[in-house]
């Protein structure tokens, strides 16, 4: 490992590593702090203006049409059923679900123009239930998918409000549902 | 520290939720080697670590030396971590690389020889936090990956993803580091240079400390 041609004093090693210590400490307990996380410990923050930083706008106006809308589904053990939103970009909403039973989901989206089958998925795991808000990233569909995971027929119980212009079915393979037409308005290929 | 995990990414999914995301199950090499060079171009962690390493290799050969060394580490605990699983809290993994970077600024210095009278292995140090800094990788990609389908392809186009990045972002480094070398204003500044190094290092782990303390 090549050197310094003259190697820094031991006392100048120990000042300079001492100084970059303190400032270090006083960036993050002076500046980052209190713009990242609203913590303030010398005031600095509010000094400088830093602490609108950390906190969240309260307030966002949204376009559109404001509606709830609530859903009851039922699966037998091994159906599945998806249900969907069309959301603009930035649009959002409130949602809760509840199922009787256990279920894996999904919640995906897909954006308009995209190639067929595309989807982001966003959150997927096993629950009995969720309860959020969700802000769309793209203008397109989103919306769950339930699959009933457990041995006894279950009921899912979903009620949405938000800035969404549709809400319904998107497909399923479940007995329940015939004769349906996806969100974008194709027949639902009933899975046998 | 780097959140590299967008909000938004696509990923595999499992078999019978096929119906709608058939068409990103299983391997994904493109996305996942653009995540992994965009994890380093833009880890400022890692970046002022490798100028930390190649501040005073004025020799390409070492450049390389130490660059495989510091690559060797990272791919061995990256493919480790996420073939075996190993989830190590973020926040202290990040603090160790913050740390890193303070080691590398102390030892460029002189810090060891002048304060505690030892000479570390410089090479050795190297491979050891590169095995730190893959260790963070692995927490971070295992951010993106939920399915077991293709696994082993999206961990191994993520590590080449690292390597590409990592050669993107040294080219810079290292043109910018030769240029000045040849000026008097560089040894003059060295000094100043890594002391500033250490102020990143401090700051990063301090960061990553009080995120631990928040968030964990």
């Amino acid at each position: 490992m090549p050197e310094l041609p003259t190697l820094p004093s031991r006392r100048k090693v120990l000042v300079s590593t001492g100084v970059a210590l303190l400032t270090a400490a006083a960036l993050l307990f002076g500046a980052i702090l209190p713009a990242e996380y609203g913590i303030d410990p010398f005031g600095t923050g509010r000094l400088l203006g830093l602490l609108a930083l950390g906190q969240a706008q309260p307030f966002g106006a949204e376009g559109g049409e404001y509606r709830v809308d609530s859903a009851e589904l039922s699966l037998y053990p091994a159906e599945w059923v998806e249900y969907f939103y069309r959301l603009d970009e930035g649009s959002s909403m409130v949602f809760t679900w509840d199922a009787t039973g256990p279920v894996t989901y999904n919640f995906h989206a897909s954006p308009d123009g995209a190639p067929a089958g595309y989807a982001e998925s966003f959150d997927a795991q096993d629950s009995e239930q969720g309860h959020g808000t969700y802000t769309a990233p793209f203008t397109g569909i989103h919306g769950w998918y339930w699959e009933n995971v457990g041995t006894e027929e279950i009921t899912l119980t979903l009620t949405t409000a938000g800035f969404y212009t549709s809400a319904e079915i998107g497909r399923a393979r479940a007995a329940g549902y015939k004769d349906l037409t996806d969100i974008r308005g194709n027949p639902v290929p009933r899975v046998p | 520290m780097v959140a590299g995990a967008a909000a938004v990414h696509a990923h595999p999914m499992e078999g019978s939720n096929a119906g709608f995301v058939q068409s990103v199950d299983g391997p994904a090499p493109g996305p996942f080697l653009y995540l992994g060079a965009k994890h380093m171009v833009t880890g400022y962690d890692h970046l002022l670590f490798l100028v930390g390493v190649i501040f005073f290799l004025s020799r390409l050969k070492d450049v390389v030396l130490y660059v495989s060394l510091f690559t060797l580490g990272h791919s061995l605990t990256l493919l480790g971590g996420v073939l075996g699983g190993v989830s190590v809290n973020a926040y202290v993994i990040d603090a160790i690389i913050g740390l890193s970077v303070v080691y590398k600024g102390f030892e460029n210095i002189g810090g060891f020889e002048r304060v505690f009278k030892v000479k570390p292995n410089t090479k050795v140090a190297v491979l050891v936090f590169g095995l730190f800094h893959g260790l963070g990788l692995a927490t971070k990609l295992q951010d993106f990956m939920v399915s077991e389908n293709g696994v082993v392809t999206n961990i191994l186009s993520f590590n080449a993803g690292v390597e590409i990045g990592q050669i993107l972002a040294l080219t810079g480094v290292v043109a910018l580091l030769t240029i000045w070398r040849t000026r008097p204003s560089y040894l003059s500044y060295s000094f100043a240079t890594n002391t500033a190094l250490m102020v990143g290092g401090f700051l990063l782990a301090g960061i990553q400390m009080v995120g631990f303390v928040l968030f964990s």
